[in-house]
């Protein structure tokens, strides 16, 4: 693990000390790590090392999860985001987050695109209006749904379902999206489509994914965390994990010797 | 050596011979089991047609000139009277009475159950919710003669109450608005147990996605859950609407039957299909007796154009929004 807490990049979050548990079992083992902003930050583990556990932890989802206990803390900017000054509402509009299966509402393309702005009061229809489009063009999927905006989300392809929830994310500016398994669901064509958009929404978005792939984590992501049984193993450099890691098991999990 | 291959040669014979045999007898069975099929839905058709069409003609040769005394067919879709000891019968008061009674009705009923229904799936904790939900299922079981009696008992008083204090006098609670809370507490039950399933119908991710958007519970529930749950809440709204058109013990106990319409005085006393229906109808013979078919066949009508209504705005809210 990179000890060195000294860093050399702008962080969108840094992370201290940080335990969690489901009820007796403790599903994150002391974490230490700093999130670069604008860059994206991919995390791998093989199933239940905690990779998606702790990218809940940045907009606070797990608070939703019964009998879930979180020690430690995670700064933003250099406010703590468990403390109690911090609205969860407020903190969720800065930090979006797409899941692994796509999830738009039962709605109109325009209605999910509005429904954050909508949510915050923003009634003004120039304003909605403004916003839908400029968020599913930077989503990469606006000249396939422009002229049914209408037409219900649920009957897009899943491709264009997930470039919409990360439209839908878009919408309300936040600064931070987290991706928990975007592509899993999706075909390679739909998954090479989200990949070239994240590596379009790097340069003004922070991005934390989560993926199963180590291909993709290679591709798109600039530092890479190695996750296993809810310890972070090594988190460096993205080029560094995957050709030069310090740890043996590290080495063995991105060479395919486990998984 | 021999011998053995030629033993295992008759062992394989055996063996396909016995596939054979048991698959005939699967062919068999599933001949016997679609035909059984077939018979079982036939007979539940035939119960309907059957029940239709008896209704149907029963209702019509009233209005025969075969008939002894025949009724004037456009007297009785217009007439706004309702008068057997001067053979005069009116209905089109008592379609919008029941009209009237079964919307008025549903306007109380389906917000507190669409509200019921979200607080035992999102809002109750699970030991309250499983209280409320045993509660909504007694309340669909109770029997409606005894929502009836209660009705008559507590209903009706209470109605007294309410309008002696707006200066009004009924006749003992009997009225329009006794109906309309008798249906609103009866069609309860059942739009708020649909409402629930349809509610829990709806996937958590959807939820997750709208809270992960910065929505509060509240517009989470009233945005997301409800919206996508609307297609069962209508389904739900239509068979509250149907029980309350179809009611016909407890509102006979209440309306108070009157004569001429549509009441449109909450405390007047009124007369929908089911208690024309109803009422008398075992003291009575020839017209009066035979009539009460025709108004069966204007109830059947009334729910047939009210499920067709409630599904072409259930279709305008799906697609306009």
């Amino acid at each position: 693990m990179s000890e060195n807490n000294n860093t050399q990049f702008e962080t969108a979050f840094e992370v201290r000390d940080l335990d969690l548990y489901y009820d007796t079992f403790q599903a994150l083992k002391k974490i230490n790590m700093d999130i670069p902003l604008n860059q994206v930050t991919a995390f791998i583990g093989p199933s239940g090392c905690g990779k998606s556990t702790f990218i809940r932890c940045f907009n606070r989802m797990n608070d939703l999860i019964e009998d879930c206990r979180i020690e430690g803390e995670i700064f933003h900017h250099g406010v703590e985001i468990h403390d109690k000054s911090v609205d969860v509402v407020q903190l969720r509009t800065e930090v979006g987050m797409v899941f692994q299966q796509p999830n738009p509402f039962s709605m109109s393309v325009y209605d999910n695109v509005a429904y954050g702005l909508r949510c915050q009061g923003v009634k003004d229809k120039n304003i909605l209006d403004e916003v839908v489009e400029t968020s599913l063009k930077q989503a990469a999927i606006w000249d396939e749904v422009k002229d049914h905006l209408n037409r219900n989300a649920m009957k897009l392809s899943g491709g264009q379902q997930q470039r919409l929830c990360i439209a839908r994310a878009i919408s309300l500016k936040p600064e931070v999206i987290l991706m928990d398994e975007p592509t899993s669901a999706l075909d390679p064509i739909a998954t090479t489509k989200i990949e070239d958009l994240i590596t379009e929404l790097k340069k003004t978005y922070t991005i934390i994914i989560v993926t199963h792939s180590m291909s993709q984590a290679a591709r798109i992501s600039d530092r890479t965390a190695f996750f296993l049984l809810g310890e972070v193993i090594e988190y460096d450099e993205t080029d560094v994990i995957f050709h030069n890691p310090a740890d043996s098991r590290t080495e063995d999990y991105v060479t395919g010797k486990f998984g | 050596m021999e011998k053995d291959i030629n033993n295992s040669k008759d062992n394989y014979e055996l063996i396909s011979e016995k596939r054979t045999k048991r698959r005939t007898m699967y062919k068999t069975i599933d001949t016997i089991m679609r035909g059984l099929f077939k018979l079982s839905g036939l007979i539940s058709a035939l119960m309907i047609v059957l029940i239709i069409l008896f209704v149907t003609i029963k209702g019509l040769t009233v209005f025969l000139p075969s008939y002894e005394n025949p009724v004037d067919l456009g007297n009785f879709l217009t007439g706004m009277r309702w008068r057997a000891d001067q053979q005069d019968y009116g209905v089109l008061f008592i379609i919008i009475n029941t009209i009237l009674s079964s919307f008025l009705a549903a306007l109380i009923a389906f917000p507190l159950a669409v509200l019921s229904a979200l607080m035992i799936t999102k809002i109750a904790p699970k030991r309250l919710s499983g209280v409320l939900t045993t509660i909504v299922e007694l309340l669909a079981a109770v029997p409606s003669v005894v929502y009836g009696v209660f009705a008559s008992g507590v209903i009706t008083s209470l109605v007294d109450n309410i309008a002696s204090f707006f200066n009004y006098t009924t006749f003992g609670g009997n009225s329009m608005l006794a109906v309309v809370l008798l249906l609103a507490i009866m069609i309860y039950p059942t739009i708020t147990s649909m409402a629930v399933v349809a509610i829990n119908a709806v996937p958590e991710s959807h939820e997750l996605g709208s809270l992960a958007l910065g929505a509060s519970r509240t517009q989470t529930n009233f945005k997301v859950v409800l919206s996508s749950a609307k297609s069962g809440i209508f389904a739900g709204l239509i068979l509250g609407l149907g029980r309350a058109y179809g009611e016909a013990t407890a509102v006979s106990m209440v309306a108070g039957n009157a004569f001429v319409g549509p009441t449109w005085n909450p405390f007047g006393i009124t007369r929908t299909l089911t208690s024309t229906m109803l009422s008398g109808m075992h003291e009575t013979a020839g017209v009066d007796y035979d009539i009460r078919f025709s108004v069966g066949i204007i109830l059947m009508i009334v729910i047939l154009i009210n499920n067709f209504l409630v599904n072409y705005i259930k279709r305008r809210i799906e697609s306009g929004e």
